[in-house]
């Protein structure tokens, strides 16, 4: 067991260095400056796209796909509970009372969410149509951590399960699509200056507003 | 042969591309905010998928998974057959409007990447012949429409008498190449050419505001289609015309006629594609003629225009120019019975008619198809005139209205304050 726990810790390392090179690449790129006289604040922007844009009400596509927005929430905030359980399982910690039920539920809601995502991008067409293997390998390797992650927590000896695949989890996390975890913040920000530079974000209160 | 293409790619590739390269989790979420998606539900019309087919050569150069085992990733090398989906693509079923982009919880820049498909796909000679036309015409003759100096300034002289009539004072004037004027007007050619009577709406109200304004016979031209066809260069020089009259003849702003691509082009991009600031701050029309109804400097009468009037927000003026609030200010108080779309703002759906797509006739019926989405929207407001602020906005939905039989009239915002203003003769 030992030694799959320091293979955790190793997959962590690899994970980090990974990450770190995709984030070199992304940094040795030019920062296009943007030179138009502001109409609004970048900076009021980048903070709304952080926050209440982040709100399922901010847009349209959320409001309409409330559903999905749950579900891809529920299914992070497992992702987040699974991986605090990790660094429990790792440190020799487990929680208990309250806090495991609440570990219990959090990942337990994440791989439901996670399972029902994986069906519906097998099910719809348009989804599939855009899918590369990596969006198929990606929810499958979360969602095999989820349930593995909920072993642990209802019976201590599925440590070795959970450890293994959280190597494999830890190993694929820079090559696939789950690295959008680092470059969702600089998305964001460029999307919310851009659009708060320009004067359309955050919205104003008055005319010109969707509803 | 796609070195060209290439090229371009990393010539362009900022960590604002790269970041919506990275972030797309193909969660399909966009897919109904893009107006082709909702009038025919194609994968291929789900905005991440039209953004794929250039991540798909981003992921074989800047990917090691990519480089290594493309096929977990569906990487690949441009070659023949994808430069001729990016086309179908990029230009036939995409009008840049970035309706996407605000919808689509990550942040993804749907519109620069498929701008940045198109400047590969000039780079390498393929952009559909009547846009590139357009553009080639702009170069060559210094407007879209090779409108030339001569019959110009024939124009403007007969629209001075039209509007020393229309006012009723014979010293009403049609300036041109004023030096030191206050604000330098542009015009877009197809007024020039089809619509002088846009024209001489706006110098009403620069007559009626008492406004120190000029044109100039040797950069007018507002549009820039290059913001269209993805050529930087091109798009450079166009700006670069507009820059320099405005610094040569020392005025105060630059003022775009209603044009909403031109607006963007020149308003939000030049600057970025010359290196430099200008001048002179530009400002929309509609942004001008808001101010002098909140500064008193021009009064309407809304009982002008009874009818119900609503208005289509021009997406490269709206979402992509933060111009919202200006024109409903203005409808307010120029027509008598204001109603609006759904959405409508930042969140209105694309006519249909931009991204340069009134100029590729190839994709015509595509266009027309997914006009469905904003004739229904019109169609919902039972308004009997459409108001709007640009020229390909007008012709769509003028087109729109014939194809779906909305019986409509479309007018730009200058026509409906012209009909309203109150000259100040008449004013007691
Ligand atoms: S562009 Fe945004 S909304 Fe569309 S699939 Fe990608 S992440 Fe989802
Ligand atoms: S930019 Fe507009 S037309 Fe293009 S994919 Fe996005 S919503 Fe559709």
């Amino acid at each position: 067991m030992e030694a799959l726990r320091l293979g955790v810790i190793l997959a962590a390392g690899v994970c980090l260095v990974g990450l770190w090179l995709r984030l070199r690449h992304f940094l040795s790129l030019p920062l296009a400056r943007d030179l138009s006289r502001a109409r609004g604040s970048a900076r009021r922007g980048a903070r709304y796209a952080l926050t209440l844009g982040m709100m399922p009400w901010a847009k349209e596509s959320t409001r309409k796909h409330a559903l999905s927005y749950i579900r891809g929430v529920v299914f992070h905030l497992g992702i987040f509970a699974a991986l605090v359980a990790l660094v429990a399982a790792l440190s020799g910690a487990r929680p208990v009372g309250g806090s495991l039920l609440l570990a219990e539920v959090l990942v337990g809601a994440g791989l439901v969410a996670g399972i029902i995502g994986l069906l519906e991008r097998l099910a719809r067409p348009d989804l599939r149509a855009l899918s590369t293997a990596d969006d198929y390998v990606a929810v499958l390797v979360m969602d095999l951590v989820l349930l593995a992650a909920l072993a642990w927590l209802r019976d201590p000896a599925a440590v070795g399960w959970f450890y293994a695949l959280a190597i494999a989890m830890l190993v694929y996390i820079p090559l696939g699509k789950i690295r959008h975890c680092i470059f969702f913040f600089p998305a964001r920000i460029f999307f919310g200056r851009h659009f708060g530079h320009r004067g359309v974000l955050p919205p104003a209160v008055g005319g010109g507003e969707a509803r | 042969m796609m070195d060209k293409a290439l090229e371009v790619l990393e010539r362009r590739l900022s960590r604002q591309l790269a970041a919506s390269l990275e972030t797309c989790v193909r969660c399909g979420i966009c897919a109904d905010s893009c107006h082709y998606y909702l009038a025919d539900p194609r994968p291929e019309h789900v905005p991440a998928y039209r953004a794929e087919l250039l991540r798909r050569i981003y992921r074989r150069h800047h990917d090691p998974v990519g480089r290594l085992f493309p096929g977990l990733v569906r990487a690949r090398e441009l070659d023949d057959e994808l430069a001729e989906e990016l086309i179908k693509s990029a230009y036939g079923t995409c009008t840049m409007c970035r309706r996407c982009v605000l919808n689509c919880p990550m942040g993804v820049d749907n519109g620069l990447i498929v701008r940045t498909a198109r400047g590969m796909l000039a780079a390498l000679g393929r952009v559909p012949k009547g846009l590139q036309d357009t553009v080639d015409v702009h170069l060559e003759s210094g407007n879209n429409m090779a409108v030339s100096e001569e019959d110009f300034v024939e124009t403007l002289e007969w629209l001075e008498e039209q509007l020393q009539d229309e006012v009723d004072d014979p010293e009403a004037r049609i300036p041109v190449n004023q030096a030191g004027a206050r604000v330098l007007y542009t015009l877009n050619p197809r007024e020039a050419k089809y619509y002088p009577l846009t024209i001489l709406a706006a110098a009403k109200v620069f007559y009626a505001a008492g406004e120190s304004w000029t044109l100039s016979t040797r950069a007018w031209d507002v549009t820039n289609y290059a913001l269209f066809n993805g050529d930087d260069e091109a798009a450079r020089e166009i700006a670069g015309w507009l820059a320099q009259e405005a610094a040569e003849l020392g005025v105060e702003e630059v003022v775009m006629a209603e044009c909403g691509h031109g607006f963007r082009a020149f308003r939000w991009e030049g600057e970025n594609w010359l290196g430099r600031s200008y001048a002179a701050p530009v400002r929309g029309f509609v942004e001008l003629v808001a101010e002098y109804i909140r500064t008193g400097r021009i009064k309407l009468d809304p009982a002008q225009n009874p009818e119900p009037v609503t208005y289509h927000d021009p997406c490269n003026q709206a979402r992509n120019g933060g111009i919202l609030e200006e024109p409903r200010y203005i409808l307010k108080h120029a027509v008598a019975d204001f109603r609006e779309m759904h959405p409508h703002g930042r969140e209105n759906f694309c006519c249909g008619g931009g991204g340069g797509m009134m100029a590729m006739g190839e994709f015509a019926e595509g266009r027309l198809a997914a006009g469905r989405v904003k004739a229904e929207q019109i169609r919902a407001t039972g308004a009997k005139v459409v108001a709007t602020s640009c020229h390909n906005c007008l012709d769509q939905i003028t087109e729109l209205s014939k194809h779906y039989d909305l019986g409509i009239k479309v007018l730009n915002l200058c026509e409906v304050v012209a009909e309203a203003i109150i000259l100040p003769g008449d004013r007691q």
